[in-house]
């Protein structure tokens, strides 16, 4: 049962000559489940999750969160939703537990409700000792997670985290790519974007591939991967010019796609295994030796650069 | 409204906890109240009365001595040239001219006539005539008293027996019909409008402070929000259930608490240091606070959302705060400027307003005497108001 119905989503700023940010997206996301939009900085992601929030109002197009109409019905789109911006969204010169109180009332929290949620919170954030210290003090990783537990007061049925480990320590990363496999344990319904492939492939139960706009596939991990069949992608360096090797080799069986990147060339092959090695002989026969090699699988990586002839670079 | 309050109290916590804004919310303004207090002279709050002694003799000589001893006036000599010039002007409040032959009309127990130029609508003439009546009354009174009792001693000289007996009760009969009659004619002469007491020293500089540094917390309270926008809780504010009108009322309240917090406390100092009276009129004072928080906190408002970094926050501030104290007469009494100058202070709300303060302090102005000014401040609020929701943006 979806939670997010998205049905032709767009957001044009500056009209009527303005960027087109989101171009007719639609998408569901279902109860329980994480959703993760994942594209290069400025496909859309953040205004897509800007207009889902209601922060932005929608060019063309509609969604319903909870059955609630982000153009007609604001306010009851923002009581099921917990936001959690890309920034550090909180008051630096106030303690963790004063940003948690000051967040709670803004929800509509009061009273014993709001205490015990606050307690409840710093509890699954991990900083009931430190919450008397303002979060000045703290952290970029504890920072972090007050910027998430401010978004967990109300217990919004869904939660959405807009690119929420970009600049942080691997640790933290880890701790709070944990936190939302808990939630999703818990029931909660995760919206979540990113231009890391590595994090929505771990965390997603379904993706959305979203670039210059628009949503060019959707579907499972396994779905995704699918798009490129069972090619995998082998990165060869040379010590001498590309140009004429990449030529050789794209004549190949089993080499479907060759193409010069910097300083190595870029082949999607069939098997690895079989090709590899007329790889180095091809090189051999043209007075070249091959100096590095690397095989990639088949992954959401391999989907954007065949999808969109790009890279999605981390 | 709940989550309207909640705003406004985070931001006065995190104005509380920002060291930096007590230097320019009290210490600031307190050395500079001080400062300017001292250099315009503090003790001068008496009434200036320009005065000219045409009759140059015993009777006006008293007279002058015992204005100069008075708690309500400060004589100021001049001649009859210069008392125009000052009263149309408006560097004294009135200006009294002593006839020629005051001290004759005196002497003979004929009615003694002076005369009093000013305008007769000011508070500050009005109380120069009941001052000048009351004095020169005494001092008329007592020397009528004086010669009834010289012309009944002089008469019981002649007089034995019974008759001298009762020459005290003759006396006594002779003098309080005497006091009966009118001692002194006062005859007032209306003169320029401007007509009014200058203030000077702490009655100057306190209200005059007092606005120049609520002007100056704008830099605090505006700086609030341009931060909120830039770490992005004021967006985040908006993904929760507060409504845009509740937002930007709260920081409106937010920046209204600050500055009344903040009159509160150097308008207690002026009264209890620095001998200011605020307290003549409780009732206008609170009128003349409220209005002056209004007009700072809108005016803020309006700066913190049309501008966006901290620098153009900081410049627009100082060249407001400074040049609306200017115009206004925070540092110098507008009525020490020409006409145009003062017509140009008055297109800003903040001169009615000290107008209003000083008028409490000085003049005995009540509740009906600030309306006007009150009126202005509302309008002003309104405006700059209006236009700070219209270009309100969260980002």
């Amino acid at each position: 049962m979806s939670i997010v119905e998205v049905q032709g989503l767009s957001k044009r700023y500056d009209p009527p000559k303005g960027v087109l940010a989101v171009d007719d997206v639609s998408f569901t996301i279902e109860r329980g489940e994480i959703f993760s939009l994942l594209g290069p900085n400025g496909a859309g992601k953040s205004t897509t999750i800007s207009m889902l929030s209601c922060l932005l109002r929608p060019s063309g197009g509609d969604a319903t969160v909870d059955g609630h109409s982000i153009v007609g019905d604001a306010q009851a789109v923002k009581s099921v939703i917990g936001v959690v911006p890309q920034d550090i969204a909180v008051y630096p010169d106030m303690t963790a537990r004063e940003n948690l109180v000051f967040w709670g009332k803004m929800y509509g929290l009061a009273g014993v409700e709001l205490t015990s949620r606050v307690d409840e919170v710093l509890e699954l954030i991990s900083l009931v000792d430190r919450q008397k210290d303002r979060v000045d003090k703290y952290s970029g990783g504890m920072k972090r997670r007050v910027n998430i537990g401010v978004a967990l007061l109300h217990r919004p049925k869904i939660l959405y985290l807009d690119e929420p480990t970009v600049g942080i320590d691997p640790q933290s990363r880890r701790s709070i790519l944990d936190g939302i496999l808990t939630f999703r344990e818990q029931g909660m319904t995760v919206l979540y974007t990113t231009h890391y492939m590595a994090e929505a492939q771990e965390l997603s139960d379904r993706i959305g591939i979203i670039d210059h706009g628009k949503m060019i596939a959707l579907g499972t991990h396994g779905e995704l991967v699918k798009i490129v069949g069972e090619e995998a992608r082998v990165d060869v360096a040379v010590d001498r010019q590309l140009d004429g090797m990449v030529e050789r080799w794209s004549g190949l069986r089993g080499v479907s796609k060759a193409s010069v990147e910097e300083d190595h060339a870029e082949l999607l092959v069939d098997d690895a295994n079989e090709v590899l090695p007329h790889l180095f002989e091809e090189a051999a026969g043209g007075g070249s030796r091959i100096t590095s090699v690397n095989v990639s699988e088949p992954n959401l990586e391999l989907v954007f650069l065949h999808l969109t002839g790009r890279a999605l670079r981390e | 409204m709940r989550r309207l309050w909640t705003l406004a109290g985070k931001d006065l916590l995190e104005t509380r906890r920002d060291r930096l804004s007590a230097i320019f919310i009290v210490i600031m303004p307190i050395a500079f109240t001080a400062f300017f207090g001292l250099m315009f002279g503090s003790g001068s709050d008496r009434l200036a009365l320009g005065l000219h002694d045409a009759d140059h003799d015993a009777q006006s000589q008293q007279l002058v001595a015992a204005l100069e001893e008075s708690d309500a006036v400060r004589v100021v000599p001049k001649n009859a040239a210069e008392l125009e010039a000052w009263i149309a002007d408006g560097r004294a409040a009135a200006g009294l001219l002593i006839p020629e032959g005051f001290s004759a009309a005196v002497q003979a127990g004929a009615p003694a006539e002076l005369v009093l130029v000013g305008d007769q609508a000011s508070s500050g003439a009005q109380a120069i005539v009941a001052e000048v009546r009351a004095t020169a009354g005494d001092l008329v009174a007592a020397s009528r008293a004086a010669q009834v009792g010289v012309e009944a001693a002089a008469e019981a000289q002649g007089q034995t027996g019974a008759a001298a007996a009762d020459v005290p009760a003759f006396a006594q009969a002779v003098a309080t019909q005497a006091m009966e009659e009118p001692v002194v004619s006062l005859t007032t002469v209306a003169a320029g409008a401007a007509a009014g007491q200058i203030p000077t020293g702490f009655t100057l500089s306190s209200p005059g402070m007092l606005v120049n540094f609520i002007m100056f917390s704008l830099l605090t309270a505006g700086m609030a929000v341009i931060m909120e926008r830039k770490n992005g809780t004021l967006r985040r504010l908006m993904t929760t259930r507060v409504r845009r009108w509740e937002l930007i009322a709260g920081k409106m309240a937010g920046m209204f608490a600050l500055t009344f917090f903040q009159q509160i406390l150097l308008l207690g100092i002026g009264q209890f240091v620095f001998g200011v009276d605020y307290l003549n009129d409780p009732a206008a004072l609170l009128l003349m606070m409220v209005a002056l928080s209004l007009v700072a906190s809108s005016l803020g408002l309006l700066l913190a959302v049309l501008l966006t970094s901290e620098q153009a926050l900081v410049a627009a501030v100082v060249i407001t705060s400074m040049s609306v104290s200017a115009l206004s007469g925070a540092w110098f009494p507008l009525e020490i400027t020409g006409p145009g100058f003062q017509f140009v202070g008055h297109l800003l709300p903040t001169a009615w307003i000290l107008d209003g303060l000083r008028g409490i302090v000085a003049r005995g102005f009540g509740v009906g005497d600030v309306l006007p000014a009150l009126g202005v401040a509302l309008a002003w609020s309104a405006g700059l108001f209006g236009l700070a929701v219209i270009r309100f943006r969260l980002t």
